[in-house]
């Protein structure tokens, strides 16, 4: 992560509008963040934040506004639609529903050599590549290639998701919620599954979700969003420990542990978040921070580094304790 | 992956599908006979269907004449079956133009919504608003000489609208799925998009939109008929022969009985079997 | 526990089994346990242990054909079991309510709010249009919506997801029951929306006296809010007991598994997970032996033979089904 190093995925000032005129929507509005090759970077927030819609805006799932989205130095913003078709097997999606990700009609073999079907790629050995890559994900070829979907459960549905993103050897992996759907013992399954396989693929992911103990789990450093920006950057340790934005701070208080003696928080973040059709002025965060003032109101507090790596979208962070 | 405990996959719920039951069979076989019978109406040993025999008008069944006889002496059982061609050639002909055009123009307004969807969708909508049948009437009665094609290529064209509306509203339904975003990100091109991914999941509702729409292609038909718009006359249909029997009705119930009962179980069948099929082939249905 | 605390509601030996084609499908067991007033007990466990439909049989709720109830649910001195939809309309929302998991579909969407509290406080209470519309404002108020005159003539498709649940709480509390059933009440909503509508709950209890189910996958969820705590697993309690002993003191093997296969905020990033292998067993097939065997690291041949009876672990209101369990003073999570 030192300043020399390229990213591998550069963003700048990504922005997604719905609708148009009066009713636009600003779903994510400005993010800027770079993804270094071979790192994990966490993207969290609450429902209605803009983590979704960036990622699918990576991909051009959802057209981007504006902004630009470097992958590798090619700029993928630009990309006429043919050239993005091929652009896109660098970069791959993994979505949270487990069930609607495959198309039921389709042998498992069969969906997880769509890819390869698509590019005309290893037509005479497609099968030994196939059953290679279900090996992978734990799911045995020679008894299950030729099954539907419906016979598996979620969490198996999600490794043949996973085995199909990596068919065509991307270098980049998106997960979008892909483990919300599942019970614990599953998720912590994929979970491994998941590091597993970046470590083998030499895989660089950005890891969508809500859960902010899955995301400490897989992130080496974590994003947070709250109403389309992004809030507070740094490396996960660090930024679980000693959050500088007091957003971050009142996520974690939130979230609850597993454990009788950790302490029932009381300061519970009140409120709820405005809508992002008519977001407040200046921070965006301010209608509900206990710290805002005045120019919280009138200016838009910009990213600043405040120790190397760790970036603060707020006039007033909160002071870093180092360990 | 040495510790990758797997979720052991275990497959159980059975790969076999519940049974269509023995009416679905009773349906089908009853369609096929139909079917069977139009198409070789003239080479199995049916009595000649313009055949009169005034010696023996109006009468009821018997051994000779299965079902009677019509008011012109003709065998009412020969005519039905020959009038069968005329009822399922005009129900599937109309649906294969009807879905030749509907279907493809509804799976890709669908798929690719926007502009093309917005303006296809208002047209589709407008001639949904006119009313079909009054239209259908209107340019059969002054296109004449009338024929089986006529009848065909105009009942067809007006189903396209309703096949459009069926069909875009099934692929939009399957089209946001994620396993469809997934194929795009993959690199799939549309056309591979609608084959491989939408079109297997729209086939179930497709095909049984499709049966009840060839039964009910048949009535609209038989009302044609009734009203003199149908293949002209000796030429039986189920419609004419209903048509014809109006006159007799107090001599000759059978006449009209046959025929009606003829279309009543032909519809019944199409539309038990189309329902069944959709049901069967529905993924989502929870079956417990 | 040496007086004995008054019981609100007495299960024994319950089991709900529903026929499916395949056979007939044990969905919750054989299940004993009761709740004391002013208590609030969590019931946890992963999808399809049985949680949710144990908590739908005890509130009466199941569909009339193709289940068997077995056993009994005395719900403040009221046989639930067998009771007619007459009995049990005596007994919804006075002696119990339930919150439902999605206040998306649990709220009709084309009634105004106010309407859907009015309904059974005039309905249930007799109360007039007047005195309804006051009290159903009270309850907005005591669930914490601001401005509830404003509230009270909105439609749920105006409220967000937050604000839609603290309307089926203030719904749920409109009869003030004894008991509250709640299903995952937190499940959809996001984490800060989620602590807020759980201190709610802890703050509705104290001021109302009532008791609460809290049913949940999360164990985050109920490590803080309640008194005991039900493990389930296969449609059977495997482990329950005081929560804080079976946080710390678990005996059964599953509750540990569950309990380390959970990312935790406070571990450092990449902490490896300990993931149970293989995935719930199929109801309909289910063995004779203890219904964890097969993904338990401690499974002996009994095991698979013989099912496991609740057993005390010695402390007090302390149990677990467990043939081999795991020593007393090791059970403590890793973390």
């Amino acid at each position: 992560m030192t300043d020399t190093q390229q990213p591998l995925l550069r963003v700048r000032d990504l922005v997604v509008n719905f609708g148009k005129g009066r009713h636009t929507v600003s779903a994510v509005a400005g993010v800027t963040f770079d993804i270094f090759e071979g790192e994990t970077l966490g993207l969290v927030g609450e429902s209605g934040c803009g983590k979704s819609t960036t990622g699918k805006a990576l991909m051009r799932i959802i057209e981007p506004t504006s902004g630009t989205v470097e992958l590798d130095n090619v700029d993928i913003t630009a990309l006429k639609k043919r050239t993005l078709r091929g652009a896109r097997t660098r970069m791959q999606m993994i979505f949270q529903d487990p069930i609607s990700s495959l198309n039921p009609r389709r042998r498992v073999k069969d969906i997880v050599a769509e890819p390869l079907d698509c590019w005309f790629r290893h037509a005479d050995n497609r099968d030994a590549v196939v059953s290679d890559l279900l090996n992978k994900v734990g799911i045995d070829p020679s008894v299950y290639g030729n099954r539907y979907p419906r016979q598996f459960s979620g969490g198996q549905c999600q490794r043949i998701s996973i085995a199909r993103s990596l068919a065509m050897r991307p270098k980049m992996l998106i997960c979008d919620e892909m483990v919300s759907a599942l019970d614990v013992s599953v998720q912590a399954q994929i979970l491994n599954l998941l590091e597993d396989l970046k470590a083998q693929y030499g895989l660089t992911l950005l890891f969508i979700a809500h859960d902010l103990a899955v995301v400490k789990n897989v992130s080496d450093r974590v994003a947070v969003m709250y109403l389309g920006k992004i809030c507070e950057l740094g490396p996960s340790d660090v930024l679980y420990d000693s959050p500088a934005h007091p957003y971050t701070k009142f996520l974690l208080g939130a979230a609850l542990e597993a454990d009788p003696d950790s302490p029932i928080h009381g300061d519970v973040l009140q409120g709820e978040p405005p809508s992002p059709m008519n977001p407040p002025s200046g921070c965006r965060f301010r209608t509900r921070c206990p710290n805002a003032t005045e120019k919280c109101a009138a200016e838009e507090p910009l990213a600043r580094e405040i120790a190397p790596g760790h970036q603060v979208s707020c006039h007033y962070p909160l002071a870093i304790t180092r360990k | 992956m040495s510790d990758l405990q797997d979720e052991a996959p275990l497959v159980e719920k059975s790969e076999k599908r519940e049974p269509m039951g023995v009416l679905f069979w009773v349906c089908v076989g009853w369609i096929v006979l139909n079917v069977f019978g139009a198409i070789f109406a003239n080479v199995l040993p049916l009595q000649n269907p313009l055949y009169q025999n005034y010696a023996l008008v109006n009468a009821g069944p018997s051994l000779h004449h299965l079902l009677g006889t019509d008011d012109l002496g003709r065998d009412i059982f020969t005519r039905i079956v020959y009038g069968s061609r005329v009822s399922i050639s005009v129900g599937v002909g109309a649906m294969i133009i009807g879905f030749g055009i509907g279907a493809p123009l509804g799976m890709l307004a669908a798929y690719r919504r926007g502009r093309f969807d917005a303006i296809l969708t208002t047209v589709m909508y407008v001639l949904l608003a006119f009313p079909a049948i009054i239209a259908t009437i209107a340019v059969l009665s002054f296109w004449t000489p009338r024929s089986l094609y006529k009848i065909i290529v105009v009942i067809g064209i007006a189903s396209i609208p309703l096949v459009y509306r069926v069909i875009r509203t099934a692929t939009m339904a399957v089209a946001t799925k994620d396993y469809v975003t997934a194929a795009k990100v993959q690199g799939a091109t549309d056309r591979r998009i609608l084959v491989k991914e939408l079109l297997p999941n729209i086939a179930p509702i497709g095909i049984s939109f499709l049966l009840i729409g060839v039964a009910t292609v048949i009535i609209l038909e038989g009302a044609l008929a009734f009203l003199g718009l149908s293949v002209n006359p000796p030429t039986p249909s189920w419609g004419n022969m209903i048509n014809e029997s109006r006159t007799v009705l107090a001599q000759n119930p059978w006449l009209a009985l046959f025929p009606s009962l003829a279309i009543c179980l032909f519809l019944l069948g199409l539309n038990f079997m189309g329902d069944r099929l959709r049901s069967h082939y529905d993924v989502t249905e929870v079956k417990l | 526990m040496s007086t004995e605390p008054e019981k609100l509601l007495v299960v024994e030996d319950l089991t709900t089994t529903f026929a499916t084609p395949g056979g007939p499908l044990p969905a919750v067991g054989g299940i004993s346990f009761n709740i004391n007033k002013n208590e609030t007990l969590g019931i946890v466990g992963e999808s399809g242990s049985g949680k949710t439909v144990l908590s739908r049989t005890i509130m009466g709720l199941q569909p009339r054909t193709n289940v068997t109830v077995t056993g009994s649910v005395l719900l403040n001195g009221h046989q639930i079991v067998g009771a007619s939809e007459n009995e049990k309309r005596k007994y919804w929302g006075i002696d119990v309510a339930m919150v439902f998991q999605d206040p998306m579909t649990s709220l009709n969407p084309v009634m105004r709010i106010g309407k859907q509290i009015d309904e059974s406080l005039r309905v249930r209470l007799g109360m007039s249009r007047e005195a309804a519309k006051a009290r159903a404002i009270e309850l907005l108020e005591l669930v914490g919506i601001p401005s509830p005159e404003r509230r009270y003539s909105a439609y749920p498709g105006q409220l967000s997801g937050g604000m839609r649940q603290r309307v089926v709480i203030a719904i749920a509390l409109a009869c003030s029951p004894k008991l509250l059933m709640a299903d995952e009440p937190t499940t959809g909503l996001d984490v800060t929306i989620q602590a807020q509508i759980l201190n709610l709950i802890d703050e509705l209890k104290e001021r109302l006296h009532m008791s609460v189910i809290l049913v949940t996958h999360d164990l985050g969820v109920v490590a803080t809010r309640t008194s005991r705590i039900i493990v389930m697993y296969a449609g059977r309690i495997v482990e329950i007991g005081d929560t804080r002993e079976v946080f710390t003191n678990h005996r059964m093997p599953y509750t540990r598994a569950l309990l380390e296969s959970s990312p935790k905020v406070t571990n450092p990033s990449h902490t490896r997970l300990i993931a149970i292998p293989g995935r719930p067993p199929n109801l309909m097939k289910l063995s004779a032996g203890c219904s964890f065997a097969p993904r338990c690291a401690y499974a002996t041949e009994r095991c698979h033979q013989e099912r496991p009876e609740l057993q005390s672990s010695g402390a007090p209101g302390h149990f677990f089904a467990c043939w081999n369990p795991l020593p007393a003073s090791q059970g403590a999570p890793t973390s």
